[in-house]
């Protein structure tokens, strides 16, 4: 498993902590304390590390795979909302197979349970970024109430990979690289 | 007046902060893995071929059946075939038969011819109990847009009851 996720570092800066002054000497004294946090935006994701793609015949059927795509993510009442891309960022190798870049490798995307999954089949890029999901703004994942119910949220996707005759028999892979982004 | 003047700093400090906050993001990296393996399809271009002669003194019958197919065989090792038989032998007493001909020589042959990838066979007789070649492939070959073409020939034997009669012939590929 593969995971990315942004947390607030020890040393993050928008936590601050304001500490009245106490009295001096006896008797009795009120202390007011302060305690501020600004929460970013902030996203995470894991994928699986590999997925194998494979075909239920031997008569040039696609091959697919689908596997689950596991995200959290927190947008702001302001901002734009949040996204999940991919790209393809290493091809199919060795050459002389399949290659994302001929655009032999689609995908669908489905049971987003928090956001709107990508529509219709999507086809996969080796030079710009493809749509997976997207988050609507003041969305958070877990806790219910205004936010999703669930944690972390899921959603799936199915790759399909053209099966042209002309490849050469051998087993080939390529990298695709998921980036979730929140404002 | 001190603490309030600290307090209006934080807040403001922590306002300030708020408007910085800029997109966040992550990545995931999943690998795709697909084994490519030997595969074959085939389809016959016109399902029923009638065998027709010209002329009336008894000139074989002829037709052609016409097949594309798509083939991959594995590279250095593999090889492929397309090949036919006779699965179900002309119907009808006193007609034409693969198996079991009336007079000794009458057959049915074909010739065979490749458009992209395959080596075409040479003259054959077709055998209603075994297959017969059509198409030889070596290893490595690979075509989505191949073509062969089957030229039938049909003894026309005067024994032969008029009438119609049919066969079915059956095409297989297959690679490694």
């Amino acid at each position: 498993m593969v995971r990315g996720k942004l947390t607030l570092g020890p040393a993050a800066p928008w936590l601050l902590l304001a500490l009245g002054s106490l009295p001096a000497g006896g008797g009795t004294g009120t202390a007011t304390e302060t305690l501020s946090a600004v929460l970013n935006p902030a996203g995470a994701l894991t994928t699986p590390a590999t997925a194998t793609l494979t075909t239920s015949s031997h008569t040039f059927q696609s091959f697919a795979a689908t596997f689950p795509v596991s995200y959290q993510v927190r947008t702001t009442p302001g901002g734009s909302g949040g996204k999940i891309t991919l790209q393809v960022t290493n091809d199919f190798s060795p050459t002389g197979g399949p290659t994302a870049a001929s655009g032999a490798l689609t995908y669908v995307c489905g049971g987003a349970n928090l956001g709107t999954a990508c529509s219709g089949t999507q086809t996969a890029s080796t030079t710009t970024s493809t749509p997976v999901l997207t988050v609507p703004a003041s969305a958070c994942t877990g806790g219910g109430g205004a936010c999703s119910s669930q944690n972390p949220n899921s959603m799936n996707l199915t790759f399909t990979l053209t099966d042209n005759p002309v490849y050469p028999t051998g087993t080939y892979s390529a990298n695709i690289t998921f980036t979730i982004s929140a404002t | 007046m001190t603490k309030k003047r600290t307090l209006i700093i934080l807040a403001c400090a922590l306002l300030a902060m708020a408007g910085l906050a800029q997109a966040q993001s992550a990545t995931g990296t999943t690998t795709l893995s697909v084994t490519v393996g030997p595969e074959a399809s085939l389809t016959v271009t016109n399902g029923t071929t009638t065998l027709a002669t010209a002329g009336t003194v008894f000139n074989a019958y002829t037709g052609t059946t016409n097949l594309a197919y798509k083939i991959r065989t594995t590279k250095s090792t593999g090889s492929g075939t397309v090949v036919l038989e006779v699965t179900t032998d002309f119907a009808g007493a006193g007609g034409p038969s693969v198996g079991t001909p009336p007079t000794a020589g009458d057959a049915l042959t074909y010739t065979c011819t490749v458009t992209g990838t395959g080596t075409a066979c040479s003259a054959q007789t077709a055998s209603h109990s075994a297959t017969t070649p059509v198409v030889n492939f070596g290893a490595g070959a690979g075509s989505s847009t191949s073509t062969a073409a089957v030229a039938w020939s049909l003894t026309n034997d005067p024994v032969y009851a008029t009438g119609t009669y049919t066969a079915t012939t059956t095409f297989t590929i297959a690679s490694t």
